[in-house]
């Protein structure tokens, strides 16, 4: 039976679960260090498989299609930054606004534009072409998955050891973290908090952008209504369980992914719908708690 | 904004909602109908199929007709509204996203026949003048499995489904059934898509068809509706043949595609309207492969031109024809999985 359950094809579905996923929750990682609590992936990402495919189909190219929609994430993630950080809004409020302008947007832009309702797919939609790495792509079982990717799935790869020098290990990255912990010394250091703020929203809803392109032109290469479907949330909440950290975003973001991509294979197997349904969540709880109980011990250890 | 700016501004804001868009041939002096779609028809087959059986019956009975195109929610009342003031013999509409409009205006209107087709709102009693069309969508899905059954290679099939409902279990149970009665050493396996946007979500329903094809599954039936489009990406990339539903999905992914599980919608509205003239029509009415209601490619006119590749095999069609033919002079009948 885990010959049946395990292989590269296994491995491959976990990955293009996992990699629209990450790029929105570093972007919400970005924000929460800032100290913006960004729950608007989920409207982000929805606008960039939007603007990439109706950029792709404009353009006739997949490169055009996703500087679109991390242009279009951009623009449209200055919503909250204005909101929420010049007129000092609750985020959340906004956050939750944002997510519904994005999907009233985008249905009603799709009939407006395409003439279609739902779903848009068209053969001069480009989709995102593959990059397979020489050698490394050989490499069974991971090797297709990991090294045989599109630009921003090997973005999305690149981006967590990049965000974590740049977090911890640059003065810029020092202040931004800063201006999330301690605003008020951060403003008396001579810092600008607005404009801190400002920027790490506005690359949140670049890397959201960037995470509605995979999805859109990536994953499948279509658009339909509200396709999002819900992966922006599970951002979010590995933005936490990950204590927005990079690594342990991505652990959290690799976690949802094996979940669903496991679902899938069990739901062949014939376990209920309604059980992998809810494997995700699942994870969630037994991770939460599983930190929970190692941060308990650190404490302890800390205060012996 | 001064007064003038708001009323004006209100009244671009209300045109925007409305969204009304009339088109057909109006005058004349027989019988008239009003076609109201859910959205708009675009490129949408189901709902150009609506407006050519409203379109022929018209033409066959010397009237005339009107095609009304909503936007969203406010726009079908509000299309509706601007029917019922019009007052045509019969007002045609599309969806289960009518179903409680149709009932709502149905009992205000008493004196107003309006057809609903592909759903039927449930009241205690019957609405003497809203007439339902719904489909005997297993009967075509059985069909589709005897060309699994004969297509299939590895011995197993399967469906990419929404969600686990009884209802849609009527396309995916009667897949199998049909499969398994060509051999019954055939292995099923459905799976559901799931997750928060079941009906629109391609992703997902693309894992879900890989993930079944990497168990070996080489004929997969598509009941997703907008999802469908991801089930026949997967079909292209890794090569199972797939299903499609409603209206020929062939073009889609031409190739790749068997045969679909169609529902002939522009039948179906033109015997509705001439059973309401009649005086006739009754409030529910199933239409199936007898009434030419549903029914598959294989077994139409359009064969050669439909990009299906079931059109390659002769063989299976002829099969298809004749077990069609027993389904509609009873010897062979189909269960049906929702009122097993």
């Amino acid at each position: 039976m885990f010959e049946q359950l395990f292989d590269s094809a296994l491995v491959e579905s976990v990955v293009r679960a996992l990699i629209p996923i990450l790029l929105a929750a570093l972007g919400g990682m970005i924000c929460d260090r800032a100290g913006v609590f960004q729950i608007s992936l989920e409207g982000m990402m929805l606008v960039g498989a939007f603007a990439a495919v109706a950029g792709s189909y404009l353009a006739t190219s997949a490169t055009v299609g996703t500087v679109i929609a991390m242009a279009a994430g951009s623009a449209f993630s200055l919503v909250l930054a204005y909101g929420a950080v010049s007129r000092q809004g609750d985020p959340i409020v906004i956050g939750v606004a944002v997510n519904l302008l994005a999907l009233g947007l985008t249905s009603f832009l799709l009939p407006q534009l395409f003439g279609v309702r739902g779903v848009f797919q068209d053969p001069r939609v480009d989709g995102l072409n593959r990059f397979p790495i020489p050698f490394l792509s050989d490499i069974p079982i991971v090797g297709p998955a990991i090294f045989r990717s599109t630009i921003p799935g090997y973005l999305a790869m690149l981006a967590v050891p990049a965000l974590w020098v740049f977090l911890f290990r640059t003065p810029i990255g020092l202040r931004l973290r800063g201006v999330g912990e301690r605003p008020v010394s951060a403003e008396t250091l001579g810092v600008n908090p607005t404009q801190y703020k400002y920027a790490a929203v506005v690359a949140s809803g670049m890397l959201c952008g960037l995470a509605g392109a995979q999805l859109a032109l990536g994953n499948v290469v279509q658009f339909s209504e509200n396709m999002s479907s819900g992966r922006g949330w599970i951002a979010v909440v590995a933005v936490m369980l990950g204590r927005a950290h990079p690594a342990g975003v991505l652990g959290a973001s690799a976690l949802f992914g094996a979940a669903e991509g496991l679902g899938f294979r069990l739901q062949g197997n014939g376990l209920p719908v309604q059980i992998t349904d809810a494997l995700p969540y699942v994870a969630t709880l037994v991770a939460l708690a599983l930190a929970r109980k190692r941060f308990k011990r650190i404490l302890e250890l800390t205060a012996a | 904004m001064n007064r003038f700016g708001k009323v004006l501004g209100g009244a671009v804001l209300m045109a925007m909602l409305v969204g009304a868009c009339a088109q057909g041939d109006g005058g004349g002096e027989g019988p008239t109908f009003i076609y109201i779609t859910p959205g708009p028809i675009g490129i949408n087959k189901f709902l150009e199929l609506g407006q050519l059986g409203t379109q022929r019956a018209a033409e066959k009975l010397g009237g005339s007709f009107r095609t009304f195109e909503s936007t969203d929610l406010n726009s079908r009342r509000a299309n509706i509204e601007a029917a019922v003031e019009d007052a045509p013999d019969v007002i045609v509409l599309t969806t289960f996203e009518f179903t409680e409009l149709s009932a709502e205006f149905a009992q205000a209107n008493p004196e107003q026949e309006f057809i609903l087709i592909d759903a039927c709102p449930e009241t205690e009693t019957p609405i003497e003048n809203l007439h339902c069309g719904v489909f005997r969508e297993h009967e075509g899905a059985y069909l589709l499995g005897l060309m699994a059954g004969n297509l299939t290679e590895s011995k197993q099939i399967g469906s990419v489904v929404a969600l686990d409902i009884p209802f849609l279990h009527r396309w995916s149970d009667s897949f199998a059934l049909g499969a398994q009665t060509v051999d019954p050493s055939i292995t099923d396996s459905q799976v559901f898509i799931g997750g928060d946007n079941p009906f629109s979500d391609p992703p997902r329903a693309k894992e879900q068809a890989l993930a079944v094809a990497a168990q070996g599954a080489d004929q997969i039936f598509a009941v997703g509706a907008g999802s469908n489009g991801g089930i026949f990406e997967a079909a292209q990339e890794v090569g199972f043949m797939s299903y499609g539903v409603d209206v020929n999905q062939c073009p889609q992914a031409a190739g790749s595609i068997v045969d679909n599980n169609l529902k002939l919608v522009d039948n179906v509205v033109e015997q509705l309207i001439d059973g309401i003239l009649a005086g006739t029509a009754e409030p529910l009415t199933s239409f199936g492969l007898l009434e030419g209601g549903t029914g598959v490619m294989a077994i139409g006119d359009d064969l050669a031109s439909s990009e299906c590749l079931i059109a390659d095999y002769p063989d299976i069609v002829t099969q298809v024809q004749e077990a069609a033919d027993q389904i509609m002079d009873g010897s062979l009948t189909v269960p049906d999985p929702l009122f097993p």
